[in-house]
């Protein structure tokens, strides 16, 4: 367990930034994801804190020490690959012991310690066999049981379930969530899906392009997300952004109105306004946050498309106006997809306001 | 459908038949020659005969049978496992690491492929005479041992080497080295049966070069000597016969014992 400092972290591959100047504070004992759609960087900035790729510039620190220039195997860190990368040639019990035999544990320990993390994960009936005879789960057990034997500072996941059906998942996930709190080690873990992230995270990093856009518990990125990336990335299924301009301005509130239906007018609480009357802004509004008509603080009027209904809930898709296409989450009617419109109502308290450039106003 | 089925079905026999004639044909054409007297194979005789103990007894007297098997065996398995250990490196390099001279240097050894042998031949030749090296086995197996498509080959079938291995082996405190002894070369082991069937037949079958390098009859190889024989002026053919089944058999062997292990790396498996 050991906390892991990230002082402006850059990558470069040839004159190519990937990695564009990260700042970031993993406190020992937490569980940090790194999300953000693929090819953001998520892999790229794990494996420079794991070894593999070297740190063009900036610090990293884990458990105070600099690590920027030390082996991977002496960083105190032991990592999960998204392919497991077993090593195909050796039992799942040679697997396990192989980081500590080959650093010259003495046998009886090796053992212990193989046996010991056998038993956490339920491996023990397989420690004879070879990955090829393992299922996809089995193996990735496996993977997880490599990383414990070595009690590491530090544990690396690079998207450790995507290779893994629905149902597994779901399974791993809870596995992996006990493991952490039986464990109690810090832990980084990438992932695209940010379902794993928010039911797993004590602390969700975004990324979009090497740049973390916030950093915050799951909960805080769901209430209070600082631009429309994060809005949209987070919660499922997305937010609805809606065009929407200023209709007046007072030094607490801006009352905004849509662009494709001017009369439905919403108040909003903004501090500090950066922004003026007519200037153009998008309107978030996520799915389960549609109220039924006359209930909130405005009504829209939308054209139902196609109704989903999943039995504890329905999805409306629909739209506002021929370029605005919205999803709403509708509990209490089942005959929608009879329906040609719907009128939902917007509260003013559950939504968002952002500026053109998608920078929040609050 | 069912007859268009047992037509392709027989369409497939007939032909996989006739492959298989083709290629057994010599063989049994070799095996029955070898017991035959030179004259009754010059006449066209087809049938088994009674000479094998003496074509036997006559090869026996005319060659050194185990210094020749010595020298071939020797040069063979030692130019093989050069080869294969200089060429598996050079394949893992070329493919694990980046950089931007790279596919450069690559294309150029590529290249070498499309040069003819006989066109290095000579200056090779005088490479060789000028070190010194002319009537050795060092100078049969230096030209040989960095094989561009052996070196090629190992770098197609790196490709299916997964890099996270790699990675895990890094994390583990493995050094490059170690991961190429220890990991990369277990997990690659059919790739690297594959290529020693090929490297070793090359070698063993290796006759153009030899014939120049080789001068003395104490380094020649079993090619070379039943080349010999057979271009004597009145040639023993039922001699020659002994002499090409005692050269075939090695290779036969190494195909056979490697057989499993040989498909699996030409069909790229890694298990
Ligand atoms: N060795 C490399 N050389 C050049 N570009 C690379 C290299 N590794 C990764 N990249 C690029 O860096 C970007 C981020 O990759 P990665 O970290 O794997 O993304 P993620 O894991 O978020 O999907 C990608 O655009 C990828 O093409
Ligand atoms: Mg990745």
């Amino acid at each position: 367990m050991a906390e892991v400092r990230l002082t402006d972290i850059r990558k470069r591959f040839g004159a190519l930034e990937i990695i564009k100047g990260v700042d970031l504070s993993i406190e020992a004992g937490e569980f940090v994801v790194f999300v953000g759609p693929s090819g953001c960087g998520k892999s790229t900035l794990l494996r420079m804190i794991a070894g593999l790729e070297d740190i063009s510039s900036g610090e990293l620190t884990i458990g105070g020490t600099v690590m920027n220039d030390v082996d991977p195997s002496k960083r105190g860190i032991a990592m999960v690959f998204q392919s497991y990368a077993l090593y195909p040639h050796m039992t799942v019990r040679e697997n396990m012991g192989f980081a500590l035999k080959f650093a010259g544990m003495a046998k009886g320990e090796v053992d212990a310690r193989v046996n010991d993390a056998a038993r956490i994960l339920e491996l023990e009936p397989l420690l004879d066999r070879k990955p090829k005879a393992l299922s996809g789960g089995q193996r990735q057990r496996v993977a997880i049981g490599r990383a414990i034997v070595r009690n590491p500072l530090v544990f690396l996941f690079d998207e450790p379930l995507s290779n893994l059906d629905a149902e597994l998942r779901v399974h791993m996930r809870v596995e992996i969530a006990k493991l952490h709190k039986e464990l109690k080690s810090t832990i980084i873990y990438v992932t695209h899906d940010q379902v794993e992230a928010m039911t797993l995270a004590d602390k969700i990093v975004v990324l979009r392009s090497g740049v973390v856009e916030q950093v915050g518990a799951p909960l805080k990125l769901y209430d209070d997300p600082s631009n429309t990336f994060v809005a949209g990335f987070i919660g499922s299924p997305r937010m609805n952004f809606l065009k929407a301009h200023i209709a007046s301005l007072t030094d607490k509130n801006a009352t905004v109105s849509l662009t494709s239906q001017p009369d439905v007018r919403l108040t909003l609480p903004i501090a500090a306004p950066s922004v003026a009357v007519g200037d153009v802004v998008t309107l978030g509004v996520r799915p389960e946050h549609f109220l039924g008509q006359g209930k909130g603080d405005a009504d829209v009027k939308v054209k139902v498309d196609v109704a989903e209904h999943l039995g504890n809930t329905s999805y409306v898709y629909a739209h506002v106006s021929d370029e605005e296409r919205i999803i709403i989450e509708h509990g209490d009617v089942r005959d929608i997809a009879s329906r040609e419109t719907l009128t939902v109502a917007i509260a003013a308290s559950r939504s968002f306001l952002f500026d053109k450039n998608g920078n929040r106003l609050r | 459908m069912n007859v268009s089925r047992r037509a392709t079905t027989v369409l497939q026999y007939a032909f996989l038949g006739t492959a298989a004639f083709l290629s057994i044909f010599p063989f049994i054409w070799m095996a029955i020659s070898s017991t035959n007297k030179s004259i009754d194979i010059i006449s066209g005789r087809t049938g088994i005969g009674d000479a094998f103990g003496t074509n036997v007894a006559n090869f026996f007297s005319q060659v050194d049978v185990p210094l020749v098997f010595w020298n071939s065996t020797k040069l063979a398995v030692l130019a093989t496992l050069l080869t294969i250990v200089v060429s598996s490196l050079a394949g893992y390099g070329f493919e694990m690491f980046r950089s931007k001279a790279r596919d450069r240097i690559y294309a150029l050894v590529l290249l070498t492929l499309m040069v003819p042998f006989a066109a290095l031949m000579i200056p090779l030749f005088m490479m060789m005479a000028r070190s010194g090296l002319i009537n050795t086995h060092i100078a049969i197996m230096l030209p040989t041992i960095a094989s561009a498509f052996i070196i090629f080959y190992f770098r197609q079938s790196t490709k299916a080497f997964q890099t996270e291995l790699r990675d895990a082996a890094k994390v583990d405190g493995l050094k490059e080295w170690q991961i190429f002894l220890y990991i990369y070369v277990p997990v690659m082991r059919s790739t690297y049966a594959a290529a020693f069937v090929i490297v070793f037949m090359t070698n063993w079958n290796n006759y153009l070069w030899p014939l120049i390098v080789l001068q003395s009859n104490e380094t020649k190889t079993i090619t070379l000597v039943v080349s010999s024989l057979a271009s004597a002026y009145y040639p023993d053919y039922g001699v020659v016969m002994i002499g090409t089944i005692l050269a075939t058999l090695p290779t036969l062997l190494v195909f056979f014992v490697m057989q499993r292990q040989f498909v699996q790396g030409m069909l790229g498996s890694v298990k």
